[in-house]
């Protein structure tokens, strides 16, 4: 029997939480990708930049994630096995660089739903959007993650 | 040459990113991606899980591949350009594959005293198969700043 997906999660906010951005986190993010940057990686080499300190690459706002908010949960609320889900589409929008011992609050929506017939027959189009927001209130980053789910 | 600075004058559209080549993609690459990332879907990990999925064996994180692509944009620009990058995952990697990163310059704009370049990115692997397509924004700096 076909999997239904229930449309009226749209709109769908997960509990806020909080996360501090470590500095080790920070470098074995970079290295496990094999980004070997210096402003990453080296505290000299950060401490002397204009950010003063390193910052983290491009994409590790996606390690800021809780078993309330994260696609786990989605899973939950979808129905759907981890086995019937890919990761389709990913989006950053970087306002600022996120430094080591900067504590961030996170806010997860489903914002869309998507019908579509792939390759591999008819999937769903899931979007989340989570907003990171520093402690001064200022949002330093937005994530947009589109899961398929393969009906 | 690797992080030599790149000023906003020294871009122009039509201009190709660097290609920046990455893998052999190893098990342990995703073991270890997993942990730094925290998604221990094991269908990056467990063979006989992806196969019961019906996906005919562990793959990588598309995550993964991200990254590989957001560092051809910085290798090139510098760390701290990127403004926004969003990305399409259109094919799978598996271990062993190869994957070459590279794009080019779609425009460039000024704003607010701000050098912004639009890229369009892509990601193939070893038999010339597109894996990631995608866009990013970079900001740098003039040099009479």
């Amino acid at each position: 029997m076909p999997i239904r997906i229930d449309r009226a999660l749209v709109g769908k906010e997960y509990p806020a939480f909080v996360v501090t951005a470590e500095r080790g986190k920070i470098k074995a993010f970079a290295r496990a990708i094999g980004d070997l940057n210096q402003n990453y990686v080296d505290d000299d080499i950060g401490g002397a930049s204009a950010w003063g300190d390193i910052i983290a690459p491009p994409t590790f706002a996606i390690t800021f994630r809780d078993e309330t908010a994260d696609a786990a949960a989605l899973l939950r609320d979808l129905g759907v096995d981890i086995g019937r889900v890919l990761h389709g589409e990913q989006e950053f929008e970087i306002h600022r660089q996120i430094r080591p011992g900067e504590t961030f609050t996170c806010r997860t929506k489903v914002v869309d739903i998507q019908d579509k017939t792939g390759k591999s027959g008819p999937m769903a189009l899931v979007t989340r959007e989570t907003v990171i927001v520093d402690r001064g209130g200022e949002v330093v980053g937005t994530l947009r993650h589109v899961t398929v789910v393969r009906l | 040459m690797k992080y030599a600075k790149v000023y906003g004058e020294d871009v122009k559209v039509g201009d190709a990113i660097p290609p920046l080549v990455k893998g052999p993609i190893a098990q342990i690459q995703l073991t270890r991606y997993a942990g730094a990332s925290g998604d221990f879907n094991p269908i990056h990990q467990d063979d006989e899980f992806a196969r019961a999925a019906g996906m005919g064996g562990v793959f990588a994180h598309g995550m993964l591949s991200m990254g590989f692509v957001a560092q051809s944009v910085t290798d090139w620009l510098g760390a701290g350009t990127v403004r926004k990058l969003g990305v399409r995952f259109s094919a799978l990697v598996r271990l062993k594959d190869v994957i070459t990163c590279t794009g080019r310059v779609l425009g460039t704009s000024e704003k607010n005293g701000e050098r912004l370049v639009e890229l369009e990115l892509w990601a193939e692997n070893q038999r010339g198969e597109k894996v990631v397509t995608g866009r990013a924004t970079a900001v740098l700096q003039s040099r009479s700043a």
